[in-house]
């Protein structure tokens, strides 16, 4: 079970450093900004959003999943990618699905494409 | 042509209100109801070149990409930081405004921050970090920075270090990746020791091919003993005289947010290969294959692919040096001038990996002519070239500048980002700042 380590293991690499030098409080800042908390409205509401907040920031915050605006074959891939670059659980069946709608339903391409559908794709 | 241009401004608006609003010279929230309504026909009429603006362009004003976060950007605040467009806080990126980057050696306040995982801890006894270097060499070092710095030459150098997805942005479909404008690129003067003595102080083996680098950062998962991210280069690039192991830059001691007390810096190749936080260079007999390298990571495709397209990545390339690239350090997208300017006296940066520039063009007519500027030699090789130029108005209203650089071996940026790829590697299109005078 990779996820065990999330949040112990953030407070351990978060515990801020003796200051030393002028350059600490600068680190120090960084930490504290690394470790600001996010509440899950963040997120766009909607049906799957705590299952996502609850999963997905474990490792990183919800900026990553904020900025982006993905297709639903590509967020799906993306959880694979996850899993096999970054050592997240692996997401599966039902609860994949919940995660995986919630993302392309609230953070789908932002606009249809300007001319039409692309021909070259479906 | 004008009405083209007003049509697009109402479906911005139409589509995104909050976006455009929030682009709209600063004037957030002001742009509502009737004056929404307005604002098409109002910039339309106001465009002196309209009648040379590209069929179906959305003024840049309206399609810069600091929008891609959807409420505007968020500005970091930190201590001996600038004020930068803030990416993310975990993992902590931000990056640098076009005109932060005025300066001709970047400073420590305003580089731009891209980690992969969390920060390490700050060393107690700097001096005391250790090096390894081991693999396919000879003899196994070990070397802390005092003696890296007092074994071998200490050389300071301008060095351009630039995210390996700088430009990310201009994409479409969007790619996965901090949505870097053009401001993931920095100048810093930076002292070390060479990378080539130190490995010919090891000795290479005939079999070494490749480096593989590792950093003290913890990845994001917390999971102990996995890498935030360990790229490689060829040897080549390894033994190139600007490939740096640095422990100061501008002078003085790096800061621990920029990789004290040791990193690599690669320069004119993704900044993923200046590894912070150094700790060891593994020397391989084949390509590095640690997290980051390999499938669509920093690499690009061979056969350009469908926009939008899944890909495994498995026949693109790595992207090594850098394309050409320019950013307009003078005035900021969506500058209002004073009414009656008739002239623009420009300033910039540009630089092209391990090639140099050969020229700066500006255009404020879309395209349709351009003005050469002046581009100075860099301080050294891979250092970024300045630049310098004036274009004139005819007429109160709405400009966009568009600044474009050409590398020594005549390859200019594009009008769109090229060669799209899942990650957004290599996007080097020219770089439109909108301009309101009057
Ligand atoms: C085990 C740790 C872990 C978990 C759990 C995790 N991620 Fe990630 N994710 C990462 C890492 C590491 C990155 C790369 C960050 C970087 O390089 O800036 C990343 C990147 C991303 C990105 C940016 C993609 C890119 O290519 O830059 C998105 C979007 C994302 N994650 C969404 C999610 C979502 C949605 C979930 C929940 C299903 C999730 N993450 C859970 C580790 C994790």
């Amino acid at each position: 079970m990779r996820l065990r380590l999330t949040a112990l293991a953030w407070l351990a690499i978060l515990v801020p450093t003796l200051a030393l030098g002028q350059g600490a409080s600068q680190a120090d800042e960084a930490l504290a900004l690394q470790q600001r908390a996010e509440e899950e409205t963040v997120l766009t509401e909607g049906e799957g959003r705590s299952e996502v907040f609850g999963y997905c920031t474990a490792c990183h915050n919800t900026a990553l999943i904020r900025r982006s605006r993905f297709t639903r074959p590509q967020w799906d891939g993306l959880m694979d990618w996850m899993t096999e670059r970054h050592g997240m659980n692996p997401l599966e069946g039902e609860f994949r699905d919940t995660i995986v709608d919630y993302l392309a339903r609230h953070y789908g391409p932002a606009q249809a494409p300007a001319r039409g559908r692309n021909p070259f794709l479906n | 042509m004008t009405r083209k241009i007003e049509r697009s401004v109402q479906e911005l608006y139409r589509d995104d209100p909050e976006r455009a609003d929030a682009l709209a010279f600063g004037r957030r929230g002001a742009l509502k109801g009737a004056a929404l309504a307005a604002m098409g026909g109002a910039v339309g009429a106001a465009i002196p070149f309209a009648g040379t603006m590209p069929g179906g362009t959305l003024p840049a004003l309206f399609s810069r990409p600091a929008a891609a976060q959807g409420t505007g950007p968020e500005i970091l605040r930190m201590e001996g930081k600038g004020p930068l467009i803030l990416q993310g806080e975990r993992p902590l990126n931000a990056e640098t405004p076009e005109t932060l980057l005025d300066e001709p050696v970047t400073s420590a306040r305003n580089m731009f921050i891209r980690n992969n995982g969390g920060l390490p801890d700050v060393p107690a006894d700097p001096r005391g970090w250790k090096l390894t270097v081991d693999g396919e060499v000879n003899t196994k070092l070990e070397l802390t920075v005092a003696e890296l710095e007092s074994r071998f030459p200490v050389i300071t150098r301008q060095l351009q270090l630039e995210c390996g997805g700088n430009g990310r942005s201009f994409y479409a479909p969007q790619t996965r990746g901090n949505q870097w404008g053009n401001g993931a690129i920095s100048n810093g003067e930076w002292t070390g020791v060479r990378l080539r003595d130190v490995l010919q102080a090891a000795g290479l083996k005939p079999s070494a091919v490749a480096t593989g680098h590792y950093g003290a950062d913890p990845h994001l998962s917390g999971e102990p003993g996995r890498p935030a991210i360990a790229r490689g280069m060829r040897i080549a690039k390894a033994m190139e005289e600007d490939t740096l192991l640095a422990f100061r830059l501008n002078g003085e001691a790096i800061p621990h947010l920029h990789g004290a007390p040791l990193r690599l810096v690669t320069p004119g190749w993704p900044g993923s290969l200046s590894q912070k936080w150094l700790n060891r260079i593994w020397v391989r007999d084949k390509p590095h294959d640690g997290p980051g390298m390999g499938g669509t990571s920093y690499r690009v495709p061979v056969r350009p692919i469908v926009p939008g397209s899944s890909n495994n990545g498995a026949d693109f390339a790595d992207l090594e040096s850098m394309p050409v690239r320019s950013i307009l350090s003078s005035h900021a997208h969506g500058s209002r001038l004073a009414a009656g300017t008739r002239a623009l006296d420009l300033r910039g940066a540009a630089w092209a990996g391990d090639l140099t520039v050969q020229a700066v063009h500006a255009s404020v007519d879309f395209g349709a002519t351009w003005t050469e500027m002046q581009v100075a030699a860099p301080a050294n090789a891979h250092a970024w070239q300045r630049w310098t130029g004036r274009v004139s108005l005819p007429a109160d209203g709405y400009y966009e500048v568009w600044y474009r650089a050409t590398d020594s071996q005549g390859r200019m940026q594009p009008h769109l980002p090229a060669n799209w790829n899942p990650q957004g590697y290599g996007g080097n299109a020219i770089s439109r700042a909108a301009i309101l005078v009057g």
